[in-house]
């Protein structure tokens, strides 16, 4: 199992550095000068630009930009949204309400996904199963937005539950998260639909399996035999759509933050682009990948853990 | 049937009637099977791919898939009808009465749970064991089917056993709630021949000392000279003829045993191999008469219109073909076949 890890871990790293490498290249070559302007006097400009190493070549300047962020997290500054300020603190200054959104639409929609896939497997085409697979169908094909107007519209203007925004100025965690719900909640649909999707399938075909006939035959009930020997093994494919899931997630943020105005880092990407900061869009981008790539390398260890075929297959 | 042999019987399946709803239309798998096992008797079914071994068994076992319905007939077991068992009931039959042997060792384990766990679990859960003892139990089990390295071996996954091995841990798993009647579907069909020979002999060995009554389901009659005190031979869903081993090998009287004979590989001979020509009936309109007669080459006109009664032979040997009724004109087996019974008569005489 170290083995596996320690190679899993190794392939995220090299993956890392490919992408961190393709976002500067292909960032920083599109035809948009850093600075632009008219304010600052060509001088300081110049010095600016000396300073921050970018009268060099560009594989120089590469040189610097890996130097930074590994001896020293430096991303570069902000020149445009929040000029002068390190890209790296702009991050973590609108980390927070994206983080909270993002991991608890997920923390609902796996337990819902779940209880749903396993509802309409066990129920398979009575009305439960038809009513589920209904939803479904919504879910995935309507993007996330959508369901975030539907319910700003519904929760905060027909029965005024929610805030219709995000409440920057909240006092306590539990303000905060009051108006995040809706969000959360517009998010998780769509995962949510999908592991149901998925799970429904592979728990009808391990419920059709021999083994779960020899479970039987042992003497165990089917309550036993289904919990004991068909969940976790649906899991194990259940593992592999947690990765589309979650950069699914963060691109229906993107959105999102938007319509209820929340201070993430989604809403900072779009706009870093629009203006050409090109140093922040480079950190957003390489920080996006990196949470996809811990990700990955979550469900591949939690693979190994649930797949004993992985893990010591892996070993030898 | 003999009065002394009825108060051995430990199970008796009578006139089972099993069928399946399909898209297709209504499957009659399993039509009017009888038969009984005596207690510490092999009783083996013979039959083609489709004839309907599986789902008598299944019936047997209470794990008909859900859209097959028990249409007529009994299974008696201890003074029970187990038709009509609830699914609670049946909990104590599974496992601790009646064990079973899957075809595939492959499909039959499940591939993320340690062996040991699979052959314990039944006994933590529902014989309500300690895990410790479960534990030493299994470790006994495992040694008992010919598994080496016990104490590793327990901590490893089915996908590090080979064939053989994995069908050793699914006896072992059968065997764990210390059953009377061991039911063997096709255990050895996923095997190379080498290890079938191995796990036929330790289901021998397991029966004898254990005492068990074993019902053996099988498509090669090669595997049933080894095993079996008597012989059902299956076609289209009912037995065509039953007798024991000597009857049914060495005087077939249904000319589908013969075809089975017939197409049995001889490794002693380099004759060309018989093999039956066409191909099983649709289950969902099953021809009218004998199932058989279309593939039959000495089938009677009658045998295309009415239904072939069991006829009598011996006290145990019986056979449903017309060629048997008073009136029906001789037929003998073909010459091939009769040379290759006296064979394996010299053979069987010599052995003993
Ligand atoms: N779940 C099912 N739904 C519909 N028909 C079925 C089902 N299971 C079995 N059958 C039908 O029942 C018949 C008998 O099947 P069965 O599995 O008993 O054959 P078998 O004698 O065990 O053959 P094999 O040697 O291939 O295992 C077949 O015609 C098959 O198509
Ligand atoms: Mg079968």
């Amino acid at each position: 199992m170290l083995k596996y890890t320690l190679r899993r871990w190794g392939a995220m790293m090299l993956t890392m550095f490919i992408i961190m490498s393709l976002s500067f290249w292909i960032i920083r070559l599109m035809p948009q000068s850093i600075f632009e302007n008219p304010e600052v006097a060509p001088e300081i400009q110049r010095l600016l630009e000396a300073e921050m190493h970018l009268d060099k070549p560009m594989w120089v300047q590469y040189y610097y930009f890996l130097r930074g962020i590994i001896t020293e997290r430096d991303f570069g500054r902000s020149v445009k949204l929040r000029p002068g300020m390190e890209v790296f603190k702009v991050i973590v200054s609108r980390i927070k309400p994206s983080m909270v959104l993002n991991f608890f639409s997920l923390i609902l929609a796996i337990p819902a996904g779940i209880i749903l896939g396993t509802i309409a497997a066990l129920q398979r085409n009575k009305w439960p199963d038809n009513l589920i697979s209904f939803l479904v169908v919504i879910f995935i094909s309507v993007p996330s937005f959508v369901f975030g107007a539907v319910l700003q519209y519904l929760f905060t203007f027909k029965f005024p539950i929610f805030p219709t925004l995000y409440n920057a100025s909240a006092s306590s965690f539990r303000e905060m998260f009051r108006s995040l719900t809706l969000p959360i909640i517009a998010l998780a649909l769509g995962p949510a639909a999908t592991i149901a999707r998925y799970l429904r399938g592979e728990l009808i075909e391990t419920l059709n399996s021999e083994f779960l006939l020899l479970a039987r035959t042992k003497g165990l009930t089917r309550t036993q035999a289904v919990v004991r020997h068909a969940f976790r093994n649906s899991l194990v494919p259940i593992a592999n759509t947690m990765i589309p899931m979650i950069t699914g997630i963060m691109g229906g943020s993107l959105v999102i933050e938007r319509i209820f105005a929340v201070p993430g880092m989604g809403g900072q990407l779009v706009e870093s682009i629009v203006v050409g900061d090109h140093f922040l869009t480079v950190a957003l981008l390489i920080w996006y990948s990196a949470i996809s790539l811990i990700t990955i390398f979550i469900v591949d260890i939690s693979y190994g853990l649930i797949d004993p075929r992985i893990r010591i297959g892996g070993e030898k | 049937m003999a009065e002394r042999d009825k108060r051995d019987v430990i199970l008796q399946v009578k006139d089972l009637n099993v069928s399946f709803r399909t898209y297709g239309g209504i499957v009659r798998a399993v039509r009017g099977v009888t038969f009984d096992l005596r207690r510490g008797e092999t009783v083996a079914i013979v039959g083609e791919s489709g004839s309907g071994k599986s789902v008598t068994i299944k019936a047997i076992m209470g794990i008909l898939p859900s859209n097959a319905t028990i249409e007529s007939g009994e299974i008696l077991y201890g003074g029970m009808d187990l038709t009509k068992l609830t699914e609670e009931e049946f909990h104590n039959i599974r496992g601790k009465r009646i064990g079973l042997i899957f075809q595939d060792p492959l499909s039959a384990l499940n591939p993320i749970m340690k062996v040991g766990n699979q052959i314990m679990e039944a006994l933590i859960l529902s014989q309500k064991m300690s895990k410790k003892a479960a534990r030493q139990r299994a470790l006994e089990l495992m040694e008992a089917v010919g598994i080496p390295d016990v104490e590793r071996r327990f901590n490893q996954y089915p996908f590090q056993f080979s064939g053989g091995m994995r069908q050793r841990i699914v006896i072992a798993i059968a065997l764990a709630g210390d059953p009377e009647i061991l039911i063997c579907d096709e255990p050895t069909t996923a095997l190379d021949v080498t290890v079938q020979a191995r796990i036929l002999e330790l289901i021998n060995k397991i029966k004898e000392e254990r005492h068990l009554s074993v019902i053996f389901i099988t498509h090669d009659l090669g595997v049933v000279a080894t095993m079996a005190d008597r012989v059902n031979v299956m076609y289209a869903g009912k037995i065509v003829e039953t007798g024991t081993s000597e009857e049914v090998f060495f005087e077939p009287a249904h000319p589908y045993t013969w075809a089975l004979l017939s197409s049995m590989p001889d490794l002693e001979t380099k004759e060309r191999l018989f093999s039956i020509p066409g191909t099983p009936p649709n289950m969902i309109s099953p021809p009218p008469g004998d199932a058989f007669s279309v593939r039959n080459r000495y089938a009677l006109r009658i045998d295309f219109e009415k239904e072939p009664p069991l006829f009598k032979i011996t006290d145990t040997h019986y056979a449903a073909t017309w060629l048997l009724h008073p009136k029906a004109p001789r037929v003998e087996m073909p010459e091939a076949l009769k040379t290759r019974i006296e064979r394996m008569r010299r053979r069987a005489v010599g052995n003993e």
